[in-house]
């Protein structure tokens, strides 16, 4: 589990205890979904920076 | 009556833009002390405008089937010399000096603008319980909410005070308000309607369309506001054709897919067969109905989650020292996008861009997607769980689990009505297409109209 309210502190924002107790639990979960995709990720697989739906036709 | 109807009524002398202003002002005025669909009601401009509107059809000079139409815009589009809020407190003060795109298109249109529509707070919700101006109702029982975040022209279509109103879209603030609302609702491809002026959530997520009585309706609105806009550097400069379905238009041939995976788990016992009956009238229309396997929309979804606080988090950055200006579930989900590292948005970009390479590889089996637009009916004001497959889900994440990750891959999105629940509120069926596909998907969805998938009219008045 990351320490969030460590990286608050860091980043300089003033969470009081509860915010940080709202925030966590959903931050934890998302983050337990998301790591594992990271795996998968190729060096060649480039950000969708400038978005587009139909890449290659525009 | 809609907005074909009621374009042919003003053509035919019937009926004046004048008498259309005053009757949707006179419905504002009756309902919106209940429903608190608008922040802002322009009526002098409006019946200024109507005026105009009948001069303009009286001398010949048609600008088509807007022209003299009542619409609203969500609060969000930038409006000349009248207050945008994006119901917030930040910017509650804030008076435009230009109009944005959507909204210059629609006045050049014709269309009388009747005001500014509430919302979720910066859009970044789904109930409409805005902290600063108060929660928005659902007509079809004020004890629910909307939907969200254009829960205000959801409420506004759906009670008849509008024809027309602009939303947004980010993770499905057009489809779900459209959904619980029971009216039409149209995401466009992202790039087919500019974002110009209208204020910010999710650079890369942000879609501009309409929340329509009919299928139709959103198709002609759709004629109005799409196109090119250099302004918008993601506006795309395909051709803009004429998106409205002939009458009668058929769907046979059409191959509809309809998700084995992820689409259909816990949902109401309702929404399922509502959405089931729609798609049997779809094969009874002459489609061919084919079971497919989706890619992994739940991972789709929290890329886009981490897109959207990221995003978010940076463009709301510059208000970071006041905290105590904003609605404690937008600050919750601020702080959370301050918190992620960058190289979380950075794979997340990475890991959509795959997604939607994935997601192309459908189209070569299927011409669209039929699903529900949302799990469940529109819940209760206040509730902050629902119950689905047996147990306890977020209502935030309830309602976006259907809508969200189509933001991610910008494909055109259309939800209508398909159903009344156990509790009357209405149902939506959610119709995807590829990119640029509207035409097809609007087509699908006003034969589905014609063939009686439709929900009776809003019982308020």
């Amino acid at each position: 589990m990351k320490h969030w309210r460590a990286i608050a502190q860091a980043y300089g924002l003033p969470l009081t205890a509860g915010e940080l107790d709202r925030i966590a639990p959903s931050l934890e979960a998302l983050e337990e979904a998301f790591r594992p995709l990271i795996g998968d990720l190729t060096p060649g697989l480039e950000p969708c920076i400038e978005f587009s739906a139909l890449e290659d036709a525009e | 009556m809609t907005i074909r109807h009621a374009a042919g009524q003003l053509r035919a002398g019937r009926v004046s833009a004048v008498e259309l202003a005053t009757e949707a002002l006179a419905r504002i005025d009756r309902g919106n002390a209940r429903l608190n669909a608008f922040i802002t009601v322009t009526a002098e401009q409006a019946m200024h405008q109507a005026r105009q509107a009948d001069s303009e059809l009286a001398a010949g000079h048609d600008r088509g089937p807007l022209h003299g139409i009542p619409v609203a815009v969500k609060d969000l589009f930038a409006t000349r010399g009248v207050r945008t809020t994006a119901g917030s407190k930040v910017y509650e003060n804030w008076i435009p000096a230009t109009d944005a795109a959507v909204v210059e298109k629609l006045r050049s249109a014709g269309a009388v603008m009747l005001g500014k529509l509430n919302m979720h707070e910066l859009a970044y919700g789904i109930t409409s319980a805005n902290p600063h101006f108060g929660a928005v109702r659902n007509p079809w029982n004020a004890e629910h909410i909307p939907g969200g975040s254009s829960g205000g022209s959801g409420a506004a279509v759906a009670a008849r005070m509008v024809y027309a109103a602009m939303g947004s879209d980010t993770g499905g603030s057009i489809r779900i308000p459209a959904s619980f609302c029971g009216t039409a609702g149209l995401k466009p491809t992202y790039g087919r309607v500019s974002r110009y002026g209208a204020l910010p959530l999710g650079y890369s997520l942000d879609h501009m369309g309409p929340l329509t009585r009919t299928v139709r309706d959103a198709a002609l609105v759709l004629n109005s506001i799409a196109g090119y806009d250099r302004r918008d550097g993601t506006s795309s400069r395909r051709p803009v054709v004429d998106f409205v379905p002939e009458d009668g238009c058929g769907i046979r041939g059409v191959r509809i897919g309809v998700p084995r995976n992820f689409f259909f788990e816990r949902l109401d016992a309702d929404v399922e067969s509502s959405v089931r009956a729609a798609i049997a009238s779809a094969e009874s229309l002459g489609a061919v109905v084919k079971p497919v396997t989706v890619p992994d929309m739940e991972a789709l979804n929290v890329v886009a989650r981490i897109v959207l606080l990221a995003e978010a988090s940076a463009v709301m950055e510059p208000f970071r020292e006041r905290r105590g200006e904003f609605g404690p579930d937008v600050l919750a989900l601020l702080d959370q996008g301050r918190l992620l590292p960058a190289t979380d948005y950075v794979n997340a970009q990475r890991l959509r861009r795959g997604m939607r390479r994935e997601f192309d590889r459908l189209w070569s089996e299927v011409d669209c997607l039929f699903t529900p637009a949302t799990p469940n009916t529109a819940p209760r004001i206040g509730d902050t769980t629902v119950r689905l497959g047996g147990r306890d889900e977020d209502v935030r994440l309830a309602a976006t689990r259907l809508v969200r990750g189509i933001n991610a891959l910008g494909l055109p999105a259309l939800s209508l009505p398909c159903g009344l629940g156990g509790s009357r509120l209405p149902i939506g069926l959610q119709i995807v297409g590829p990119a640029f596909e509207e035409t097809l998907i609007l087509r699908v969805g006003a034969a589905l109209e014609d063939a009686g998938i439709h929900i009776p009219p809003c019982p308020i008045d």
